[in-house]
């Protein structure tokens, strides 16, 4: 079960480094895109909206300089703007999902990888700068912009995972896949750090350097990813995962006749000569697990998104602490689920049972969602606080999206022959930005029609449901783990 | 606007002889030595049967205005916005001093005309508006009663928000060299051993 450290390293070859890194790289310039959004939104209000003053004094001049652009008479009606284009990039970001775990399956998955990032990167460009250089500013062609950037984005996450599926079989996925989806969070951290670099030269700089590393990274990918060990013929078995345990176990066996090697060789080719078919979206959708834990990341994403956005603003309005303090505070919650995501994946490696851990922790965030709702005005405690909370939550929602996908697409319902990791990360994921989409807009009614505690009780029950809905799946691999132990020690 | 050229002996004349300008039509002009364009320095309309005078923006860089002797009714401040050069207007006498008179150092009634003298700094004003500009910029005069927020140094860009000269080619420089290194070193080191699939 937990592989020798020297079994463990040597299964890698240099080809898994570069795949992990390649595809790592991918997401987090994607999502430090999404972050310098962000960041910029007030220099983009502060372009779209003339000069505010006293009613009494006359407008400054001159006009070209201080008034003249007005495709919103005041910063409210563009933060309301802004937070319209987040909601819709979600929405078009989780019916992308949906598709493009589909086309993930059934096209060259490199492809499609470098479409999406160079695509998006370019739809970026138009967006902040090419409108800006234009002086071109219409809410609709913003909006088109970002429905389409929200689709070509919603091809990334699909690939990335099946790629790192293929690549990292069944044992230590948990550890790995954790230590890998700390790329979001590290996509947060370098698109603060971008935004904040570039921004004194206009927002439009930031999306140029924005759009044109995330193209570069696409045109990279491209030339350099196997998305695939069987592109270079190694062969990756999905169960034991490794060539040199299958090498050990050669030796161990007395000196083959001819006539055994003839017949292994023969097996082998039947397997390769039949590659797997994609499978149909419906019959994703059926395969054992993946409604509950879609439904689940529905209501966990909803959290993790909100605590993602909403954050800073809660901060510096509850506390009164200056936007860049609360950005900065806000990394600690990045850096609790980089943590909890590792941690627990590796724990669910040494138990062989992701559920109950995912249980575990969820149960102990509805606990730190309250002790951190009771923060004290103190920065210390609330970044502690906020790490702990970051670990609860971001450990259970990382494995859900990433080494748990990876589980569900290799499943033994499936016996290898059907390719259905895409499609089903695809399912995984638009479930759950769906319900971080839904989660945007509550979020904003609840806190104006009553408070923030009100905000965090909803935190409390949304995670509550993601428990509910990890029940029977709880339910069996407790049961399956009491029956191997009980058989253990019948054995003895 | 109005046919002839300027009065012989009138205020814009001695001014444009003494400067050493050049008259045109009713225009008194200057070139500027170091950009050589052309600017009007003068402008004499009197005796012009005007009744309405709304756009003088050609005549923005100028010194004096002469607008006496005109049927005009009144005459809004801001046709005189943006000229921050003007230290000598001779109005009929029925009209007030564009920006009132605490925008003149001087101010008095000759028979008919008004002339107001020597613009005030609006800036400078202590008076019950204060002119304060937003960040990055500073208040520099804008004409009789006017002033404007222009950006400070190395500011630029609407609301003066933008600070700098992006350095593009030494950026795009980097990545371009570096997307290259890279790629090559990772198709020679990955893809080259590709089988199709």
């Amino acid at each position: 079960m937990w592989p020798c450290h020297r079994d463990f390293l040597s299964q890698y070859t240099h080809h898994h480094l570069v795949a992990f890194l390649l595809t790592f790289f991918s997401y987090v310039l994607l999502h430090s895109s999404r972050k310098t959004f962000s960041n910029v939104k007030i220099s983009i209000s502060a372009q779209w909206t003339p000069s505010i003053l006293n009613s009494t004094l006359p407008p400054y001049s001159p006009g070209e300089t201080w008034e003249e652009n007005c495709l919103f008479s005041d910063s409210q009606e563009a933060t309301l703007f802004l937070g319209a284009l987040d909601t819709i990039f979600l929405f078009s970001y989780a019916v992308g999902l949906y598709i493009s775990g589909v086309i993930g399956d059934r096209l060259n998955l490199r492809y499609v990888l470098s479409f999406g990032l160079c695509g998006s990167a370019v739809v970026e460009f138009v967006f902040g700068t090419v409108t800006e250089w234009m002086a071109f500013y219409n809410v609709y062609f913003y909006c088109g912009l970002w429905v389409l950037n929200g689709l070509l984005q919603s091809a990334v996450w699909p690939c990335v995972v099946t790629v790192m599926g293929n690549w990292f079989g069944k044992s230590g996925r948990g550890f790995v896949f954790g230590l890998w989806s700390a790329c979001a969070s590290v996509g947060n951290i370098l698109g603060a750090f971008l935004a904040s670099s570039v921004l004194k030269y206009g927002y439009e700089y930031v999306f140029l350097v924005t759009s044109a590393v995330q193209f570069a990274g696409g045109v990279v990918v491209f030339f350099g990813l196997l998305s695939s060990p069987k592109e270079v013929g190694l062969r990756i078995d999905s169960e034991t995962g490794l060539l040199p345990v299958e090498r050990d176990s050669d030796s161990h066996r007395p000196l083959m006749s001819d006539e055994e090697e003839e017949e292994e060789e023969e097996e082998e080719e039947r397997v390769c000569d039949a590659p797997p078919t994609p499978i149909g979206f419906l019959q994703a959708f059926c395969l054992p697990g993946v409604i509950p834990y879609s439904l689940a990341y529905a209501c966990l994403k909803l959290v993790n998104y909100s605590f993602f956005f909403w954050l800073p603003f809660y901060l510096s309005s509850n506390f009164g602490w200056p936007e860049a303090q609360a950005d900065r505070l806000s990394i600690w919650y990045d850096v609790g689920g980089i943590i909890g995501g590792t941690v627990q994946g590796l724990i669910s490696d040494v138990l062989g049972k992701r559920a109950p851990v995912i249980a575990l922790s969820l149960l102990m965030a509805m606990g730190a969602l309250v002790g951190y709702s009771h923060s004290p005005n103190d920065q210390v405690v609330n970044a502690a606080l906020l790490a702990t909370t970051g670990f609860f939550i971001g450990g259970p929602s990382n494995m859900i999206s990433s080494a748990i996908s990876a589980d569900l697409g290799r499943q033994d319902a499936l016996q290898g022959s059907q390719e259905a990791l895409a499609t089903v990360t695809g399912i995984v994921d638009g479930t759950g930005s769906l319900g971080a989409a839904a989660g945007q807009y509550l979020v904003s009614l609840i806190e104006s029609k009553l408070n923030w505690m009100c905000v965090f009780y909803f935190f409390v029950l949304m995670t509550g449901g993601s428990v509910v809905f990890i029940i029977p799946l709880l339910v069996g691999e407790l049961r399956s783990m009491c029956r191997s132990r009980t058989l253990q020690t019948h054995q003895l | 606007m109005c046919n002839g050229t300027v009065v012989n002996g009138s205020a814009v004349w001695d001014f444009c002889t003494s400067s050493a300008g050049q008259i045109d039509g009713r225009c008194c002009l200057q070139t500027d030595n170091t950009s050589g364009a052309v600017h009007i320095t003068g402008l004499d309309v009197s005796y012009c049967n005007l009744i309405v005078v709304e756009d003088l923006s050609e005549a923005s860089t100028a010194l004096m205005i002469d607008l006496s002797f005109n049927p005009i009714s009144n005459l809004s401040d801001l046709v005189f916005e943006g000229f921050s050069q003007l230290f000598y207007v001779i109005l009929p006498s029925n009209l007030t001093c564009p920006g009132g008179n605490a925008s003149w150092e001087k101010t008095e009634v000759k028979g008919e005309v008004r002339v107001c003298e020597g613009q005030i700094n609006a800036c400078n004003q202590t008076g019950h508006i204060s002119w304060d500009c937003p960040q990055n910029s500073l208040c520099s005069p804008y004409g009789p009663g006017f002033f404007a927020c222009s950006c400070v140094e190395s500011f630029h860009g609407y609301k003066c928000l933008r600070e700098g000269e992006f350095p593009i080619v030494e950026v795009f420089g980097i990545l371009g060299g570096s997307t290259i290194l890279v790629s090559l070193v990772l198709w020679v080191t990955q893809r080259r051993k590709a089988k199709a699939m």
